[in-house]
């Protein structure tokens, strides 16, 4: 169908230097649209809301730092942010040590690599959803295989509610979060693995150094971009998950577990659309900042190929 | 750390052979490596299969084995969670509901990211640059941020309670996605067989159909798989902008069973297993891509 050349009189009409500038803006035009109108609109939206105090059915006035000045002395709101500094921080780490071990120790040769390589992955091809409705239940104090386990091989002989108690609950979030994630660094990892040079690593061995001095001088600097850009993906990624702490506790018990996407359905539910905007709006400097630096990052990546 | 230690064969090509001491230090080293390997790999799949064993067994678990005397292992096969979860709550509603939302987000993005995907990619025109970047931008501006208005967008546009509506929103993040990794594939088609096709009488667009798309059919695919997947899991904007339950996805379904009050965690684990289902088979059937490309763009080697 679009194998025919257009009217002459359009030919006529659009001077030719024009012709392929238009076809390139005609071509992006529908995705840009939709992301004018469904990301970019709303995002300034969400942002607009947040300082009126709109509830549903009114669309309210604007307040001014009304939202925010309430939020600054809310409890929930004080925990979301301790909440989601040591989710980052903490599931970070975690995800970095096992997904570069996991990803040194298949990078070698042996029996099986393959078969190994694909059950490490597969927490990442289950939905987020399964995941952590298959952990809720893990975790139960009847009926979860965690307690079951612990009790029958004798290493802890009480039964422990998990997800029900201050202590606890966090630490199983992150399990969870740290279970889910691990993949999707092993597979980076791995994938900058394959593209260190092989010469690197023989001309380090012809030098005389040590396992570990390869490892700090050829692995690591090899692996640098991929290593900043995996962590900023995934601190975006999990600072504004909401399936995890949902399924799993909801926020609770009494916010121990609160985040800020949480928050923000939470006042949805109430219908305080004001104050769960400026929840939501609330992360956005640090969050534009790791957005920034990660554009940067992946572009100069891709222009550089 | 012994650093300075002196080689006897410097060079990995010198000819002569390790003494058969060396030799065996090695193999012993070699075998004890391996061994150490295999130990950490299992224990971490291990680790891994735990949580899905648990899965498919409560699945398969009468109630009182469930609640009242727990084992690793049901005493009882049972079928009955899944005739509950498929009888009495109508689960094939939202996996037929999760199913249309998922392919239909798939097949509308992969068209509209092409498009714009081999318009950045091929041309040099003004506002290139920052349309690559307002993509990205987008790619990365995550849900919670935008689920507040999109639900008040969505009601003034009378798209609010309906798949339709899901849809939509879901353009949202499969979109820029899409775009975004496949510039990535369409960059290392090379620009003289497109010449080549011009040359022989196809149009711009014919030669990104006839030649551009079919050379990148694995990033398609994968990005396929990558779409798919994304919608396939959404919650918070469903959670946000459906009420009524035939307009259900299967994650919706799923979470409006652990708000009751009885927590029926037999159909649960069943419902779990039957909405991994799709996914596990394209994960299968597409892993050969997924393994070299699903970082492609984003950490691409």
């Amino acid at each position: 169908m679009a194998n025919t050349t257009p009217p002459a009189v359009a030919r006529a009409l659009i001077p030719p230097a024009w012709r392929t500038p238009l076809f390139a803006w005609a071509l992006v035009l529908p995705a840009l649209a939709l992301l004018v109108g469904l990301v970019a609109y709303p995002f300034l939206y969400a942002i607009y809301v947040s300082f009126t105090n709109r509830v549903i059915g009114n669309d309210g006035v604007w307040v001014g730092l009304a939202n925010y000045a309430y939020l600054a002395q809310n409890t929930a709101f004080n925990s979301a942010i301790w909440n989601t500094v040591v989710l980052v921080t903490v599931t970070g780490v975690l995800k970095f040590v096992i997904g570069l071990g996991l990803a040194l120790l298949v990078h070698q040769h042996f029996r099986f690599r393959g078969v190994f390589r694909s059950f490490l992955m597969l927490p990442w091809a289950m939905p987020a959803f399964v995941c952590f409705l298959t952990w809720r239940v893990l975790y139960q104090p009847i009926g979860g295989g965690i307690n079951l386990v612990l009790t029958q091989t004798g290493i802890y002989p009480e039964i422990i509610d998990w997800l029900g108690q201050r202590s606890t609950a966090m630490p199983a979030v992150i399990a969870a979060s740290t279970w889910r994630g691990f993949p999707f660094w092993f597979v980076s990892f791995l994938a900058g693995l394959q593209a260190i040079p092989k010469e690197l690593y023989e001309s380090a061995r012809i030098d005389g150094a040590n396992a570990w001095q390869r490892f700090r001088h050829v692995t690591l600097p090899g692996l640098k971009q991929v290593i900043i850009v995996v962590t900023l993906l995934s601190s975006i990624w999990t600072a504004n998950a909401f399936e995890h702490v949902w399924l799993l506790t909801q926020g609770g018990p009494s916010d121990a577990t609160m985040v800020f996407p949480v928050l923000a359905y939470y006042g949805m539910q109430t219908q305080r659309i004001g104050e769960a905007a400026a929840v939501s709006v609330a992360m956005l400097p640090v969050l534009l900042i790791l957005v920034f630096l990660a554009t940067s990052m992946m572009q100069k990546r891709e222009d550089e190929q | 750390m012994t650093v300075a230690r002196p080689r006897p064969h410097p060079h990995p090509a010198a000819p002569d052979r390790p003494t058969a001491d060396v030799f065996w230090t090695i193999r012993r080293r070699e075998i004890l490596g391996k061994t150490i390997t295999y130990l950490l790999l299992t224990i971490a799949v291990l680790l891994i299969l735990f949580p899905i064993y648990w899965m498919v067994i409560t699945s398969f678990k009468l109630p009182r084995e469930i609640f009242r005397v727990p084992s690793l292992w049901p005493q009882v096969f049972t079928w009955n969670n899944y005739k509950i979860l498929l009888e009495q709550k109508d689960f094939l509603i939202p996996m037929r509901n999760s199913l249309i939302v998922a392919s239909t987000v798939t097949v509308t993005s992969l068209l509209v990211s092409s498009l714009a995907a081999y318009s950045i990619v091929r041309f040099r025109y003004p506002g290139r640059t920052l349309v690559g970047r307002l993509i990205l931008f987008a790619y990365l501006t995550p849900t919670s941020l935008l689920f507040i208005p999109l639900s008040i967008l969505m009601a003034r546009l009378q798209l609010g309670n309906s798949i339709f509506g899901l849809v939509v929103v879901y353009l949202t993040f499969s979109i820029p996605l899409g775009t975004w990794l496949l510039q990535g594939y369409f960059r290392a088609v090379p620009r003289e067989l497109e010449e080549q096709g011009m040359i022989d009488g196809l149009s711009r667009l014919g030669a990104l159909f006839r030649i551009v798309l079919p050379l990148s059919a694995p990033g398609l695919a994968a990005v396929a798989i990558f779409t798919f997947t994304g919608a396939w899991n959404e919650l918070l904007l469903a959670l946000v902008l459906v009420t009524s339950e035939s307009q259900r996805t299967a994650p919706l379904a799923l979470n409006y069973l652990i708000t009751s009050d009885v927590l029926p965690w037999g159909p649960l684990m069943a419902g779990a297993v039957i909405s991994s289902f799709p996914l596990m088979v394209l994960y299968f059937v597409a892993q050969r891509f997924m393994v070299t490309d699903l970082t492609a763009g984003s950490v691409k080697g």
